[in-house]
């Protein structure tokens, strides 16, 4: 999955043997679609300039994101996304909701969720994401922005978290956590500790020395110590596994 | 890879048994069965308690991680109920000697192919 979504691609062998996007087609489509994803706050236009090429760009509130449309070209291009009218199109619509997060959408909408912290996938750390369309996009404060209002809106968005409603499958010592239609959301059950041990304990389960097994964008586990260790020692997937005690103490990424 | 909490078990090795969903049914009842017998070494209760606890591990497992077995299944063209069950050495040991085990599943367990 790129910024230019699934949509767009056309299949195994455009992205083995990918047929170049041409900027001069890309200009085309561009120009009957960028008018229709503006909106109030949202300005996306194309800036014409003969002797440097074209530069898209997207501008809301304090966010500003500018590429030149030959690079976008490009970039279409090794992502595999097909030279046709109707798969630029999508992917030209993919890249403008992968945008930047305001810090007003963040305030206003955010919701705290587990993301993995470093590359290599070996710790965890809390984000401000907000839902656009059927996926989310993460937020992050731009240097200088005031501590104050950064902590306003990550304790706003773990409130948010707490009042998502998940599915609760119980499988004899383990709570399953998730969130089948936006996969993403299934850690907001770690933002409120208290309210997930008393889902656990009133679906009859211990609730002594509890720990949770996190892969961002899966299902969340929760058990017993053994019983979380027996779960993730025996996967080849990533995970964290910790003390739900820890998870108010996570950084925030 | 995963990081587990300092201490934590995991190191005992654990061997993968691809059940269908009657077989853990089976396994489950047989397990169960043998725990009802007051006669069981405390020992061995405990390896077939950590069974009955791998049964629904092995279910969690794939519901967190579907990725992996269905790569497998793929491969060999299991059905879409087939699951590994880890046992450990002592767990198939307390389950082939004190569990009243259909044939096919004793087989099962034994190795004779999936």
């Amino acid at each position: 999955m790129t910024a230019f979504g699934r949509g767009g691609a056309a299949g195994l062998l455009q992205r083995l043997r990918p047929t170049r996007i041409d900027v001069a087609d890309l200009l085309d489509v561009a120009q009957v679609v960028l008018p229709l994803l503006a909106g109030r706050q949202l300005r996306v236009e194309l800036l014409r300039r003969t002797a440097a090429g074209s530069v898209l760009v997207v501008e809301e509130e304090e966010r500003t994101l500018r590429v030149a449309l030959a690079d976008l070209a490009d970039d279409m291009t090794r992502a595999g996304v097909a030279p046709t009218p109707e798969a630029m199109t999508a992917a030209l619509r993919s890249w403008v909701a992968h945008r930047p997060v305001t810090d007003a959408s963040a305030a206003a909408d955010g919701i705290a969720v587990l993301d993995w912290a470093d590359a290599a996938r070996s710790a965890v750390g809390w984000r401000v994401v907000v839902r656009r369309g059927d996926a989310t996009q993460p937020w992050a404060p731009l240097p200088g922005t005031a501590a104050g209002q950064v902590d306003h809106t990550r304790s706003a968005a773990t409130a948010r978290a707490g009042e998502v409603e998940l599915t609760l499958r119980v499988e004899g010592p383990v709570a399953l956590w998730s969130y089948p239609a936006m996969p993403v959301l299934a850690t907001t059950a770690l933002a409120a500790p208290g309210r997930m041990l008393d889902r656990v304990a009133g679906a009859g389960l211990p609730v002594e020395d509890v720990h949770v097994v996190v892969t961002p964008h899966r299902p969340v586990a929760c058990a017993g110590r053994s019983v979380a260790a027996r779960l993730a020692g025996e996967t080849p997937e990533a995970s964290v596994t910790l003390p739900w005690d820890e998870l108010s103490a996570l950084p925030w990424l | 890879m995963s990081v587990l909490p300092t201490g934590g078990t995991g190191s005992e090795v654990l061997v993968p048994h691809w059940l269908a969903s009657p077989e853990r049914l089976q396994l489950a009842t047989a397990v169960r069965a043998a725990l009802g017998d007051p006669a069981v070494h405390p020992v061995a209760v405990i390896h077939l308690q950590d069974v009955l606890t791998e049964l629904h591990v092995a279910a969690a497992r794939d519901a967190v991680w579907p990725a992996s077995a269905a790569r497998v299944r793929l491969a060999t063209g299991w059905d879409a109920d087939v699951l590994p069950v880890r046992l450990s050495a002592a767990e198939l040991t307390a389950v082939l000697a004190l569990c009243p085990l259909p044939d096919g599943l004793r087989g099962r367990l034994h190795g004779d192919g999936a």
